[in-house]
């Protein structure tokens, strides 16, 4: 363990028990850790303290560490000890750590501080006793030379008479002769006893000396006595006193003398004795004991001096006394107000003239002899009171400056402003028995400052709350203040601007001319005045005004230079804004004036040239002012003959009745504008249609002033559109009826297939009646006849159904599908089997093609050309017909009529029958038109018609072309959509 | 042949054409009643009056006073007990449109009245057939028009 190995430390040997406490603490706990790290300059402090009779501690460290020894030991309380050892001196101290510890700080650099007359209460052995020492502080040094630490030594100067009463020890009962006499028996024990005897009269710290005899034979001396005396052993021992004195003859023989024969001894207090020490002779003061030896038989045979020099002591309570008088003089005439209060009631004891006058302004009648707390019972509402026992306390000065101080008197109450000073006044004994105070009124020159200051804040607080930018510069021209605008502005700070130079936010085109004006005004003391640019802390260049003045004292002389700088740019801008807008303006309002000038005049002969339009200014009543070439050429007047006379004139008499001109110049007035078409009365008092717009015409303030007319003769478009709203109207008509022809047709178409069917059927039925009922009754003629009754019936049947299918070609909607052709053709050689199979008919489809039609009547169209094939066919020959069908563009059929880049589908019927004369080519496809006689071919005549429709039905047409007996050909065309 | 007697309704207000129907029925080998009404309001009342003696089947005329046979047809098509009667349209005109109407209101058989005697002899003989061989149900529209 630590503690065992602390014993082989040779710097912890010794001691009594603070050495054994010291050995076997556990120093790692502690800030100064484990001994044998300690520096050497504690190690041998630390060994010297332990064998040291005095009372010593250190204080190692900056968070001092405190060791002691057995002698400090004693004057510490009993509840610290032996804890405290290694802890801090801030807890030892505690209760006047804070008066401790600046003392502690000063010897840390390096100062040494004695301290007298401390009294501390101790209790010892359970009676309180009040014990004065002195203490010394010294730093301790390090190798280095820093300082480690403290020695603090402790002296205990309690008067001996304080001791002697209370004091159980060795030394303080040699005082006493019943003690001495207990020493005299332990001497005559033995020679270990007068051994003892002697070892302790050389430890005592009090000089003790035997005299011997008559002669005062110096048996003993201790080493304090010795030094007393300022003599060596060997030159004293066995020497009659006053050889080794002779100077102290006068002044001690007698009493030495009436102790020896009177055996009383003598107790000399502050006895003036002259000695020759250090060289020179001395008036010493010395407390001393003379106490008789007696021998066993009672002689006495010597006396036992123990002694104290006082010298300083009561060389000082003559100075102080002295020093006193002086001193309250010093107070009295002093032009510093000063006063001395004595006592724990700080009983005012002297003040000065001064005092009187200006602090307290009382006199001293109801001031002196009282307490100052009872005269100024407000200080003890101020912290003064307080001080005041702080001081009276712990005996340590206070300062304080400008301090504020209320004091009442008769003129009420007054504020003050003081440096003051409270200094404890100390008795010899270090008892404080007062304080003295010293004032100093600094009043009017605290206010002075104050004030000073507070304008200075607010000059500052003014300068800040500118938008402009302020500065001051020195009588050089150096700048050495600005304003916070010039820091927001900037973007810098104060330092910034200090470390970069003012001008380094000056546009660099504009440093040059700056520094030119103002060192110019420097020199010449002429106010500062630039416009130039300063960068903003977003790197806009922004222009500034600046101006400076000089401030100057009252001989003119100047002290500094006060600036501003505004920011001027917006008004910068706008001014060359403004300038430019002026600028532009006027060249607008220049050009202006001439296109105003010019058209103008261009206006008029416009106006007046102008022959497809009247056109005419009216004042407001309406009176015709101005007459153009227009309107002489449609009205008719002459300029001269219609000036100055009312428009009215141009309107019909009906017009006039019903006020139409004044409704129209109402109109406009109100409007701004009437727009008007009717009828207008020429000079000749021929009408035309005319179109009038009449305009109000505004002055500046938007009156009316007149009105410009403009009209427009429309007689002709009049006329057209009349004619063409009449041909509309006749359209309609026709329309109409067409509608109502298109609906009888209709019901036409019905009748054919209905009604005019039924009576032709019923002839038939009975004709057929007869024929099959009465066939024996009927004669050939007869029957002859009733065959063709028959024949005519049929071919009227078949004409009805021909018309009824013609007229519906072009009634039925258009419903186009896509259709393959070849099942058309097969459905219609269905329907024509018999024909084909009588007249052994051969039907070929070349080439065949889907198309885009109207399925029933294409069948229809087929029937009709493919039977009309075979109607028509050579007697000679068997009919052979061919069908071809193509699609392609219109250029490729190399035909007139058809548009060459649409698709086109050509459906082509040939075949080799009777043929026709190509002349009757169109006329062929004409109704009820028949090339042949009606017994060798049947037919109506309506079948090609037929065909001919249904092809216009699919937007074609259709051609035919043939040759006598050698055949026909059809060809139709229809878009291929 | 069937030997059970044939009831026929004809509505026609044409007496000829009734003439010419009632000779040719007449003229056929079969067994047959006809009864004859001569305008539309005529025929319902006549059907109306009695559900249970209805006709075996009715030839209904399109043109007709007062009720035409359009609107008879659809009426008669509208009455539960009168839906089923086997209707055969007989006119004289042909209109592809008004055939396919017909068609599609519920007519049997559409027959175009000929020209000819022996013709009408014919169609109505094919009826009778058609009568007595099937249900006389409406036949595909193929075989809805019967040829003279």
């Amino acid at each position: 363990m630590k503690n065992s190995k602390n014993k082989t430390h040779y710097f912890l040997e010794g001691g009594d028990e603070m050495g054994k406490l010291i050995r076997e603490k556990d120093w790692s706990k502690t800030p100064i850790g484990n001994p044998e790290n300690w520096p050497s300059s504690l190690k041998t402090m630390v060994s010297v303290m332990l064998n040291n009779p005095f009372g010593m501690i250190i204080a190692w460290g900056k968070q001092p560490t405190q060791i002691y020894n057995d002698a400090y030991r004693l004057i510490l309380e009993e509840t610290k000890h032996p804890h405290t050892l290694g802890n801090n001196s801030s807890e030892n101290f505690q209760k006047i750590w804070n008066v401790i510890q600046p003392m502690f700080n000063d010897v840390l650099k390096g100062k040494t501080i004695l301290q007298t007359a401390v009294l501390l209460e101790l209790n010892k052995n359970g009676v309180k006793e009040e014990c004065y020492f002195d203490f010394a502080y010294s730093p301790i040094k390090t190798e280095d030379g820093t300082i480690g630490g403290i020695l603090v030594t402790v002296v205990e100067t309690t008067p001996n008479n304080h001791k002697i009463t209370a004091n159980k020890t060795v030394y303080g009962s040699m005082n006493t002769s019943t003690n001495l006499t207990e020493l005299n028996i332990a001497k005559k024990k033995g020679e270990d006893a007068e051994k003892r005897f002697r070892n302790t009269v050389k430890q005592a710290p009090t000089g003790i000396t035997i005299l011997r005899g008559k002669d005062f034979i110096v048996e003993i001396a201790n080493d304090i006595y010795l030094q007393l005396i300022d003599k060596r052993e060997k030159n004293v021992i066995g020497k009659p006193l006053f050889t080794v004195l002779p100077e102290a003859r006068d002044a001690v023989e007698p009493l030495l003398n009436n102790v020896l024969n009177t055996g009383k001894p003598y107790h000399g207090i502050d006895y003036p004795i002259k000695v020759n020490r250090y060289g020179k002779e001395e008036l010493t003061y010395f407390d001393f004991l003379y106490s008789p030896l007696r021998e066993d038989d009672g002689t006495i045979s010597g006396i036992i001096v123990t002694a104290n020099e006082v010298t300083k002591s009561v060389k000082s309570k003559h100075f102080i006394a002295e020093s006193e008088k002086q001193f309250r003089n010093i107070i009295m005439n002093s032009p510093i107000p000063m006063t001395i209060l004595k006592g724990k009631d700080y009983k005012i004891e002297i003040a000065n003239k001064i005092m009187f006058e200006k602090i307290w302004r009382k006199t001293e009648k109801e001031v002196i002899g009282k307490s100052i707390l009872t005269v100024f019972p407000e200080l003890k509402e101020q912290k003064y009171a307080e001080l005041l026992n702080r001081v009276f306390t712990t005996g340590i000065t206070h300062r304080e400056n400008e301090s504020v101080a209320f004091v009442e008197s008769n003129d009420g109450m007054k504020k003050f402003y003081l440096d003051f000073e409270y200094a404890p006044i100390l008795e010899n004994d270090g008892e404080i028995s007062g304080i003295m105070i010293t004032v100093n009124d600094v009043t009017s020159k605290v206010e002075d400052r104050i004030k000073l200051e507070d304008n200075e804040k607010k000059f500052r607080l003014l300068a800040d709350s500118m938008p402009q930018h302020i500065w001051t510069s020195d009588i050089n021209g150096n700048l050495n203040y600005f304003n916070q605008s010039v820091f927001n502005f900037s973007g810098l700070n104060n330092d910034d601007l200090n470390r970069l130079g003012w001008l380094h936010i000056v546009h660099p085109d504009d440093r040059e001319k700056n520094i030119e004006t103002w060192t110019n005004s420097i020199i010449t003391g002429n106010d500062f005045l630039l416009e130039h640019r300063f960068l903003r802390h977003d790197g806009e260049y922004r222009w500034q005004l600046s101006r400076a003045k000089p401030q100057k004292d009252i001989d003119g002389k100047i002290l500094m230079w006060v600036g501003t700088s505004t920011d001027i740019q917006d008004q910068k801008n706008f001014l060359t804004e403004l300038e430019k807008q002026v600028k532009q303006r006027t060249k607008e309002l220049q050009l202006l004036n001439l296109n105003l000038k010019n058209s103008e005049e261009r206006y008029h002969l416009m106006v007046e040239e102008v022959q497809d339009y009247v056109i005419l200014y009216l004042n407001s009543d309406g009176i015709v002012e101005n007459w153009n070439r227009g309107a002489q050429k449609i009205k008719g007047y002459k300029s001269e003959e219609i000036i100055g006379k009312s428009f009215s004139v141009f309107y019909t008499e009906n017009d006039k009745k019903n006020n139409l001109p004044q409704q129209l110049l109402n109109k406009a007035y109100t409007t701004g504008r009437a727009v008007q078409e009717g009828w207008r009365v020429r000079k000749n008092k021929t009408h035309f249609w005319a179109s009038v717009v009449i305009t109000a015409v505004h002055n500046d303030i938007n009156e009316v002033i007149g009105f410009s007319k403009v009209t427009h003769d429309l007689t002709e478009k009049k006329i057209a559109e009349d004619t063409l709203r009449n041909n509309a109207e006749e359209l309609q008509q026709k329309n109409d009826i067409l509608e109502k022809m298109n609906k009888e047709l209709q019901s036409f178409a019905y009748i054919s297939s209905h009604d005019l069917q039924e009576p032709l059927r019923k002839i038939q039925t009975f004709s057929s009646q007869i024929l099959e009922k009465e066939h024996e009754n009927l004669s050939e003629n007869g029957k002859d006849k009733f065959q063709r009754m028959q024949s005519a019936a049929r071919r009227m049947q078949t004409l009805i159904e021909d018309l009824l299918a013609y007229s519906r070609t072009s009634t039925t909607e258009k419903k186009l599908e896509i259709t393959d052709l070849n099942t058309i053709v097969e459905d219609v050689k269905d329907d024509l089997s018999d024909e084909i199979a009588s007249k052994n008919a051969t039907i070929e489809i070349i080439e065949i093609c889907k198309v885009k039609i109207i399925p029933f009547q294409f069948r229809q169209l087929l029937y009709n050309l493919i039977s009309n094939s075979i109607k028509f066919s050579s007697e000679n020959e068997r009919p052979y017909i061919k069908i071809f069908c193509k699609i392609a563009k219109g250029k490729d059929f190399n035909h007139s009529k058809l548009n060459p880049n649409l698709d086109y589908c050509n459906i082509k019927i040939c075949d080799n029958g009777i043929g026709f004369d190509q002349q009757y080519g169109e006329r062929i496809f004409e109704v009820f038109q028949r090339l042949h006689g009606k017994e060798k071919y049947l037919g109506t005549g309506i079948g090609l018609a037929i065909v001919k429709k249904i092809v216009e039905n699919h937007d074609g047409f259709i051609t035919a072309s043939g040759e006598v007996n050698k055949g026909a050909s059809f060809d139709i065309y229809f878009p291929s959509v | 042949m069937s030997y059970t007697t044939h009831n026929l309704l004809l509505a026609d207000d044409d007496t000829d054409d009734c003439l010419f129907f009632r000779e040719a029925l007449e003229e056929l080998p079969v067994s047959s009643s006809l009864k004859t009404v001569y305008d539309g309001e005529e025929l319902m009342k006549l059907l109306s009056k009695s559900y249970e003696n209805l006709p075996d089947a009715l030839f209904l005329d399109l043109n007709m006073p007062k009720k035409s046979g359009f609107e008879c047809l659809e009426e008669i098509k509208l009455i539960n007990e009168l839906k089923n009667l086997p209707i055969i349209i007989f006119s004289t005109s042909m209109d592809m449109d008004i055939v396919d109407t017909l068609y599609n209101n519920g007519a049997h058989y559409y027959l175009r009245k000929p020209g000819d005697f022996s013709k009408l002899k014919k169609v109505i003989n094919d009826v009778l057939i058609i009568l007595s061989t099937n249900n006389f149900s409406q036949p595909s529209r193929d075989k809805f028009i019967l040829q003279s």
